[in-house]
């Protein structure tokens, strides 16, 4: 919050500047999350919050022994907050504060760990005497929580934190290549981040302009041009009544139209009209599964190789229909899946495990973090393949990446209100 | 071997199952209905005859848009302002206004009709257009005027033949004072058509009868009251409690009484002082929340809830008679304190009773009386903003405490500022209550902040399936 010690100031991001990087957060570099398969973990620094409270402590009962108490009150986990006492106890120390048994100590010091809706609050009780106790404390924000990932069954789902930032992302892919570059969408337009010296710079951001306003439960998708050098790698964007699309690595152009949006990926490729102010696909497909170029109006689809008798090879295609059923299309006949008690959110993998390929899904529930499994339909009824992973929010976004073989995923993370961009993989075998 | 295996893959994939839920993409339509105690004969957010509940508040939202609004940390975010700036000192702002918006009417928001609204909001403030943009200058230095303007009564509204109307994301269909209120959902709305179509609130409507509706099917919504939540909960209906969010405590009169307060006792307090103090001591609130309440709510020690501060813990709210009787003991001769409640109220008339009792077995005699201007008064009081500064000034006017004062970075001088209230021993804090709701499950995405405010905007209906 605005102080009178200084110019109070806040503007709303300004599309025609570059992006403060401070307001934005990447979680782990793009190439290494392609590569290693492991979350990454994000701790948080406590010795500056430490060294604050310990001088504050000191200035009010100076250099006397003491005996210092730390009771954690906060969302911290045991381990953070053991970590936090030594610090404290450390930079005490430093300060000149000496440490004695309580029945020889000249004050006493009760230090709690504790936190609102957007710091942790530090405060500690100094009490010398049968005086009142001296109230000192230090606060700082809160980062965000690392997620455990669970492991040990048959085929096994990866996440790997791409990216996350407050604004709502709608998509972001990748352009290989030296320097890794990466695109990020939200609603305001699309920026590139390039790697550099193992940081991501902020590019220029290429606005997008809309006549309309946007649909609540905004969507929208990246689609890379095939066949070009990262250093030039074009894009299309696709959102609800506007398409884009990037007429030079620093500009693109947008309009507004119904283009149809690439549903799948370059192995199963299916492009189907969305619905421009609402959250979902009208159901008009083309080419079409076949020859069947509609189906009931549908929030995500996923298309699935499939080569039965081996040398035939041909698409099914799932679509998450609006009205809750999972419909399949294999061409001529439109069956309704049962059993399969999904979400709105599908997306296909080539992971090369089982046969091949499988459909990403979220569960149908209503709980605040969302999970996420691999089926294959050898049927009518999906066959789970890996246990559910638990993605640490709700899952706003699943787009299949262009290769199949990952899949990138967006969430709300409820704790730190920040939306993030995952991408999912899998490992076969237990 | 082979065995144990499975059967470690069934353990493992029945404690996967727990958290193998996800949710559906919002659904577009359908009538949400509401039923709620309030009964409001104006919908001006800037009445100040009207209820601040975050009821009301909710339902401001739906009509008016203000310039900023705060996320769920509590952060000021644009709203119908896109930026603002503060001059140097804080008593000068300007904010720039969001293009493209409309009133209910389909002219355009522009910042000559957002300064209007902002005069009648509050006189105290000049008040001007400038460019695309408004120019407030306050009667002193206020650093969080944009917290201060996310309150709903800073909603921007415009008089148009005789009725009232906004620029969010509802438009009033029906208006029939303190009974009906029905909207329909913007096509136009700037920040996105809201996902149902319509809202119909009843109002007025007592607990009771609000359950009643809820259990007939007529309300998808109704209110719960906070000893009623568990209870409710226990028999099947989907309760949602909110963080502790309403302030519940005992404020005194502030011209004491002239016959105590000249007799000073060696230690510096005062009869009125010690008798205050033990009285504070006598509460049993932990008794209150579990008993009464049924742990609808928390004890309170402080204002501000420790979620907001992270700090109320060090007001203490534990009971200690025997120090209310110590206390009591050096005062000889104690008056008889009449303590007033809302009669209307049945969940403070217990817990006037309760303080009553509490208060006999610390020597004190206190009698509850319904005049409006007794000795003591329970009240009760909603926090008004996820902004502590906010919500202490708020609480501090409607308590008619003094206006706190912040000198210096948070939460330090926010803990300053309380602490002297509360060390004016003008108020004897008791409990912190959680409002709750009772939701149908076809409701879906229904969620309120810290405060209790209610997010219809983003609340959508799940229709049945073929």
């Amino acid at each position: 919050m605005p102080k009178a010690t200084q110019p109070a100031v806040y503007n709303s991001r300004n599309l025609g500047m570059v992006m403060p990087f401070s307001s934005r957060r990447f979680r782990s570099l793009w190439m290494i999350a392609i590569l290693l398969p492991a979350a990454f973990s994000f701790g948080q620094n406590w010795s500056g919050p430490a060294e604050q409270l310990a001088g504050k402590i000191v200035a009010v009962m100076g250099t006397q022994a003491i005996t210092v108490e730390v009771s954690n009150r906060s969302s911290l986990a045991a381990a953070s907050a053991d970590e936090i006492r030594r610090g404290l106890l450390t930079q005490l120390a430093v300060h000149g504060a000496r440490f004695a048994s309580a029945q020889q100590a000249a004050a006493s010091v009760q230090v709690s760990l504790s936190e609102n809706l957007q710091s942790y609050v530090w405060v500690a009780e100094v009490r010398q005497g049968t005086n009142a106790p001296a109230v000192v404390m230090v606060s700082f924000p809160r980062a965000a929580s690392v997620a455990v990932e669970p492991a040990g069954f048959a085929m096994v789902l990866h996440k790997v934190e791409l990216w996350s930032q407050p604004e709502r992302i709608l998509d972001v892919a990748a352009l290989e290549g030296s320097p890794a570059k990466m695109l990020v969408l939200d609603a305001s337009g699309v920026i590139a981040y390039r790697l550099q010296d193992g940081r991501w710079q902020a590019e220029q951001p290429l606005p997008i302009a809309h006549s309309r306003p946007w649909p609540r439960d905004l969507r929208g998708r990246l689609v890379l041009a095939k066949d070009l050098s990262a250093k030039d790698r074009r894009f299309d964007a696709y959102l609800p009544g506007v398409f884009c699309r990037s007429t030079s690595p620093e500009a693109m152009t947008c309009y507004d139209g119904d283009q149809a949006w690439p549903i799948g990926n370059d192995l199963a490729g299916l492009n189907a009209s969305f619905t421009a102010s609402r959250n979902y696909f009208s159901g008009v497909l083309s080419p079409g599964v076949g020859k069947q170029t509609t189906v009931p109006p549908f929030y995500s689809a996923a298309g699935l190789l499939r080569d039965q008798p081996p040398g035939d090879k041909y698409a099914v295609w799932l679509f998450a229909a609006v009205e809750g059923q999972l419909h399949l299309l294999n061409g001529s006949t439109d069956q309704v899946v049962t059993d399969a008690a999904w979400g709105s959110d599908i997306a296909a993998l080539h992971s090369g495990c089982g046969s091949g390929w499988q459909v990403l899904a979220t569960g149908a529930g209503d709980a605040a973090n969302d999970a996420v499994r691999a089926f294959e339909l050898p049927g009518r009824t999906p066959v789970a393949m890996s246990a559910p992973l638990d993605i640490g929010g709700r899952v706003t976004a699943m787009w299949a990446e262009s290769s199949g073989a990952g899949v990138v995923t967006i969430m709300h993370n409820s704790r730190t209100g920040e939306y993030e961009a995952l991408r999912l993989t899998a490992t076969c075998g237990r | 071997m082979k065995r144990c295996a499975l059967l470690l893959l069934a353990a493992a994939s029945c404690l996967y199952g727990v958290v193998a839920l996800a949710s559906t993409r919002p659904h577009y339509g359908g009538t949400l209905r509401l039923a709620v105690r309030e009964a409001p004969i104006s919908l001006y957010p800037a009445d100040p005859s009207q209820s601040d509940s975050p009821v009301m508040r909710s339902l401001y939202r739906l009509i008016f848009d203000t310039l900023v609004i705060l996320d769920a940390r509590g952060l000021p975010q644009p709203g119908l302002a896109v930026s603002w700036q503060a001059d140097p000192g804080n008593q000068r702002w300007q904010f720039a206004i969001r293009h493209g918006v409309s009133f209910q009417d389909g002219i355009a928001v522009s910042p000559d009709a957002v300064a209007g609204s902002l005069r009648a909001a509050n006189p105290n403030w000049k008040i001007f257009a400038a460019g695309e943009g408004i120019v407030i200058e306050c009667d002193a230095p206020t650093a969080n005027l944009p917290a201060i303007l996310a309150l709903p009564r800073y909603g921007i509204a415009k008089r148009t033949g005789g009725k009232l109307i906004g620029s969010g994301p509802f438009a009033v269909k029906q208006w029939d004072p303190g009974k009906k209120l029905s909207l329909a959902a913007r096509e136009d709305y700037w920040a996105g058509r809201a996902f149902v179509d319509a809202i119909e609130i009843e109002m007025g409507k007592t607990f009771r009868d609000q359950i009643l509706e809820f259990d007939l099917g007529k309300a998808d919504v109704v209110e719960v009251a906070p000893d009623q939540a568990r209870r409710l909960a226990a028999e099947g209906r989907g309760i949602r409690s909110s963080a502790a969010a309403e302030w519940m405590g005992l404020v005194f009169r502030d011209d004491l009484r002239p016959d105590l307060s000249r007799d000073e006792a060696p230690d510096g307090q005062s009869t009125v002082e010690k008798l205050r103090t033990a009285l504070a001591f006598s509460i049993d609130r932990d008794s209150m929340n579990n008993v009464l309440l049924q742990g609808g709510g928390e004890p309170a020690g402080a204002l501000l809830p420790n979620w907001m501060t992270g700090y109320a813990f060090l007001f203490p709210t534990a009971a200690d008679m025997q120090r209310a009787q110590l206390t009591r003991g050096e005062v000889p001769q104690a008056p008889a304190w009449s303590l007033s409640y809302d009669v209307s109220d049945p969940l403070a008339r217990v817990i006037a009773e309760r303080v009553v009792l509490n208060a006999r077995d610390a020597g004190l005699r206190l009698q509850a009386v319904s005049s409006a201007t007794a000795d003591v008064s329970l009240l009760r009081v909603p926090l008004a903003s996820l902004d502590a500064e906010v919500a202490l000034t708020n609480l501090a006017a409607k308590l008619g405490l003094p206006q706190p004062k912040f000198d210096g970075d948070p939460p330090a001088a926010l803990y300053a500022a309380e602490n002297a209230l509360l060390q004016s021993q003008r108020i004897i804090p008791l409990l912190y209550l959680r409002p709750a709701v009772a939701v149908r499950a076809n409701v879906r995405d229904w969620t309120e902040d810290q405060v209790g405010e209610w997010d219809l905007q983003t609340v959508w209906m799940e229709t049945e399936k073929p």
